[in-house]
């Protein structure tokens, strides 16, 4: 004990002794110019989300037209609120309003509302990978009964080819329109996703619900259902 | 062969070869037509605007067929559900007419208490707050005394004192079994027989009674209800009661049967008109006639499951997609009850509007409305519960002029029937849109928020104030004192048009009763108005020769034109279609419209007053517009240089 306080007595004249630090107002040297950037003066329009109402409804869609409390029995499953709390939990959060309190609609996201459709996406495209190709003893329902992935698998690994024309279902699911019309790197870049969760995936932990390839589509929906093309309009 | 039969059969011959190609081109699909990254993008909006989602992978297949007609599309589109909330969802956001309001205290509430029964169980009673009653010792109380049951029982407060049993003969002298409506389908019946879950047919699935009214506290079905006397009385009218009590008693009396407070003394009116008949449907019967009850089956109450009023019935909290798709499903008050149904009203009203593409200024002026079950009990018999109170020193006992006429109230719906709506073509002479509907009444309590919602709403004009210092004033006049003026000067003269609907409330004051000047309501000495004259006149307009009606004050003449003048005058002013334009344009565009769009807005106001004031014309040549396919161009913008 004394020792400790010899040993603080001898510090504090040291930190006393410590000069100020001075913050210089400005940069002691010039900046440099590194290029000079025209002011953008177009006039710019605010991104148009999609209304709640029209996401719910798509949502309900792609879960098999279900009513919305169906679709939270559904998503909810027997995991309880790991994947899907209540739509009671989601509806101020998707910028609903409230007219009983004269909360208007929200217009722009903010990071809640980020989140939800986050959460929201997950849950859709984990339920529809159960749904769509997990066998569970029985064969996968026929491809026109599947909720997302509407296309059969290929046996063995998927290559480039393989993956663009099942890629183009999700892409025209999520996002209205070809694959083939996208920003010409979008369909390498999803493939590369692909194929990085299914190499992962395979490792043996974390013990995951999924196949290596049912987490590979799993990631390309929830790379498609969290676009932002998809929730603008 | 020779040459004449050579050219028939070669025909023949090519006639046959060429069938199977004629076939195969009627069974193969026509082939793709060329479209572009802008005609995807504008299918997928023009989809999410008019079916209410994103297109599914079958109708963008659709889409991508040459015989694919965008016109003929959109045309269907505009004869569905989706169209329709998309539209209604445009004024609801404005109007927001949801209630987070209580419709209560009023003499349609049947609160519940347990007393302890004669063998110790407790005995549950229905009861009203302020029923009149014969005995002293009960008038205007719990049907039972405190002498009787131990305890001081008031509705929405705690009880005083420790419960003894009532005997059986207290009982059946205070109280009555009845089978109410809200267990029986057949309550009209002399022995209604079909409960709920027993014996009614099919009951409407939106109509779920909370299990506290099914099932009484042991668990059993309850197949009656234990109700104060009085309470159960089902005659449509009875007569003013006077007590002979006109003095109040002694601070130190000894009060009858124990109770808490001294029993009411008869008002002037009572003592005048003792024995008069009344109608059992108003608020005045309440006060006076302890032979006015709820009504056979005690339609004219809606039961609560416990003594602050408590849970009546299951519904939504949310359903943004509709009530046939709720978010949720939850107990809610029976203070709720009508006030949902009056939103239910508002939104099938807008919804009728747009999907039979009436005439939009409608939603001012059309005397139509829609009722279910539950609107059908409330205008038939619980809106004339409001009326009236100081209105009866006009000689106004029930409401002569109701903005709803109960006559016109279709007589084919029960309570229960929730799912069932009827289209009612005349609501009544004073009947205006949306501005008489309760739901709006109530939303905008005063007739300056009403006045405000209606300049806002329908004519697209806000008010700000100007920028200048105010100063004390005593001027009552909004429309001349500084400051105040750049806004009230036309805010009170449109106020002036609710000036005949009381405020928090929907009953109308009828220009024969209630003059706009009035000369029976005047100051007195003292400078004050009498209490039922300073309810409805104004004393800041007031004098010793007469009194100005609330909020009439800046224009008698729009005051006496009601609602219904101001839906005629606000629709014929050209902001009206230019307002709804813009709204609609707006919602389009998914922005606010500036002076560049102001020949879009003209094109489109044109085509709308055109079309008879039609959206389905309006919006049709939105979504064809130039300016919604470019609108909110990501391709142009986010995606530029984007390689996601």
């Amino acid at each position: 004990m004394r020792r400790a306080l010899l040993v603080i007595g001898l510090l504090l004249p040291a930190c006393a002794a410590r000069p100020p630090q001075i913050v210089q107002p400005g940069p002691s040297t010039p900046m440099v110019s590194a290029g000079v950037v025209p002011q953008d003066s177009a006039p710019k329009q605010d991104l148009r989300m999609v209304p709640p109402e029209a996401y719910m409804r798509t949502y309900l869609q792609l879960f098999g037209g279900l009513a919305p409390l169906d679709v939270q029995k559904r998503a909810r499953g027997g995991d309880g609120g790991q994947l899907f709390d209540t739509w009671d939990d989601y509806v101020s959060a998707l910028g609903l309003p409230d007219y009983r309190l004269d909360i208007p609609r929200q217009t722009q996201t903010n990071a809640l509302m980020v989140a939800t459709f986050e959460r929201l996406g997950v849950a859709l495209c984990d339920r529809a990978v159960e749904h769509d190709l997990q066998s569970k003893g029985r064969p996968p329902p026929p491809v026109g009964e599947r909720l997302v992935f509407a296309f059969e698998l290929p046996q063995g690994t998927v290559d480039a080819a393989a993956f663009a024309p099942r890629f183009d279902t999700l892409h025209r699911t999520f996002l209205g329109y070809p694959a083939s019309m996208a920003p010409p790197k979008r369909g390498a870049r999803f493939f590369q996703l692909y194929s990085d969760v299914v190499a992962n995936h395979a490792k043996d932990e974390p013990k995951s619900r999924f196949s290596p390839i049912e987490a590979g589509w799993a990631a390309v929906c929830y790379g498609l259902v969290r676009h932002p093309e998809f929730h603008l309009y | 062969m020779p040459r004449a039969f050579r050219l028939p059969a070669l025909f023949v011959l090519l006639v046959l070869g060429c069938l199977p190609l004629a076939f195969d081109a009627r069974s193969a699909p026509p082939p793709a037509a060329p479209r572009t990254l802008d005609d995807y993008r504008h299918f997928r909006i023009t989809a999410i605007d008019l079916l209410g989602r994103m297109p599914t992978t079958a109708e963008i297949a659709a889409f991508e067929r040459s015989d694919f007609d965008l016109d003929r599309w959109i045309d269907a589109r505009l004869a569905e559900p989706g169209y329709v909330e998309r539209m209604a969802r445009i004024y609801m956001d404005v109007l927001r007419l949801e209630p987070n309001l209580l419709f209560q205290n009023a003499s349609w509430e049947l609160y519940r208490h347990d007393v302890l029964g004669p063998d110790g169980k407790p005995v549950t009673i229905y009861y009203r707050e302020n029923q009149r009653r014969e005995r002293p010792d009960t008038d205007g109380e719990f049907c039972l005394s405190p002498d009787e049951t131990g305890v001081v029982i008031r509705a929405r407060q705690q009880d005083m004192g420790t419960p003894k049993k009532v005997t059986q003969k207290m009982l059946d002298a205070a109280t009555v079994l009845v089978k109410p409506w809200w267990l029986y389908q057949d309550y009209r019946a002399a022995t209604p027989a079909h409960r709920y879950g027993d014996g009614w047919k099919d009951p409407d699935p939106q109509y779920r009674p909370v299990e506290s009214l099914l099932n009484g506290a042991d668990g059993k079905p309850v197949t009656e209800v234990r109700v104060c006397r009085e309470e159960a009385r089902a005659a449509d009218t009875g007569h003013v009661y006077a007590s002979g009590r006109t003095k109040a008693l002694p601070k130190d009396a000894k009060l009858p049967g124990g109770r808490f407070r001294p029993p009411p003394l008869d008002k002037p009116y009572a003592t005048q008109h003792q024995g008069q008949e009344l109608a059992c449907d108003t608020r005045t019967a309440l006060d006076l006639a302890p032979d006015c009850g709820c009504g056979v089956g005690l339609e004219r109450c809606v039961p609560g499951d416990s003594n602050n009023g408590g849970n009546a019935f299951y519904y939504p909290n949310h359903m943004p997609l509709g009530p046939g798709a709720p978010l949720d499903d939850a107990r809610q008050s029976q203070q709720r009850w009508f006030p949902y149904w009056w939103s239910r009203e508002a939104v099938r009203f807008i919804d009728d509007l747009f999907a039979s593409d009436r005439d939009f200024r409608d939603i001012l002026t059309s005397k139509r409305t829609f009722v279910n079950g539950p609107l059908a009990q409330f205008y038939r018999t619980i809106q004339r519960s409001n009326c009236c109170g100081p209105e009866a020193q006009f000689g106004m006992l029930e409401e002569s002029e109701p903005l709803f006429d109960p006559k016109n109230v279709p007589g084919d719906l029960d309570p229960h029937d929730v799912s069932t709506w009827k289209a009612v073509d005349d609501r009544g002479p004073h009947a205006a849109g949306i501005l008489t509907m309760p739901m709006f009444l109530e939303k905008y309590a005063s007739a300056r928020a009403r006045a405000a919602a209606v300049y806002n709403d329908f004519l697209c004009k806000s008010f700000s104030a100007e920028n200048q210092q105010l100063a004390p004033s005593t001027e009552p006049n909004l429309t001349i004192r500084p400051g105040c003026k750049t806004c009230h000067a036309t805010l009170e003269p449109l106020s002036a048009y609710f000036a005949r609907v009381e405020p928090s409330s929907f009953v109308f004051l009828p220009q024969a009763r209630f003059p706009v000047h009035s000369t029976t309501c005047k100051l007195d000495k003292n400078g004050k108005l009498n209490g039922g004259c300073n309810a409805l006149y104004d004393p800041a307009f007031a004098d010793a020769t007469g009194a100005t009606l609330r909020s009439a004050y800046s224009s008698p003449q729009h005051a006496d034109e009601t609602p219904a003048g101001a839906a005629q005058d606000i629709t014929k002013m050209p902001e009206f279609a230019q307002c709804a334009v813009q709204r609609v344009t707006s919602s389009f565009l998914g922005r606010q419209t500036t002076a560049d769009d102001a020949a879009l807005l003209t094109s489109l106001t044109t085509t709308f007053v055109g079309s008879g004031y039609r959206m389905k014309a309006l919006v049709k040549a939105i979504v064809r517009s130039d300016a919604y396919r470019r609108s909110n161009d990501l391709s142009s913008s986010t995606w530029r240089g984007d390689a996601r």
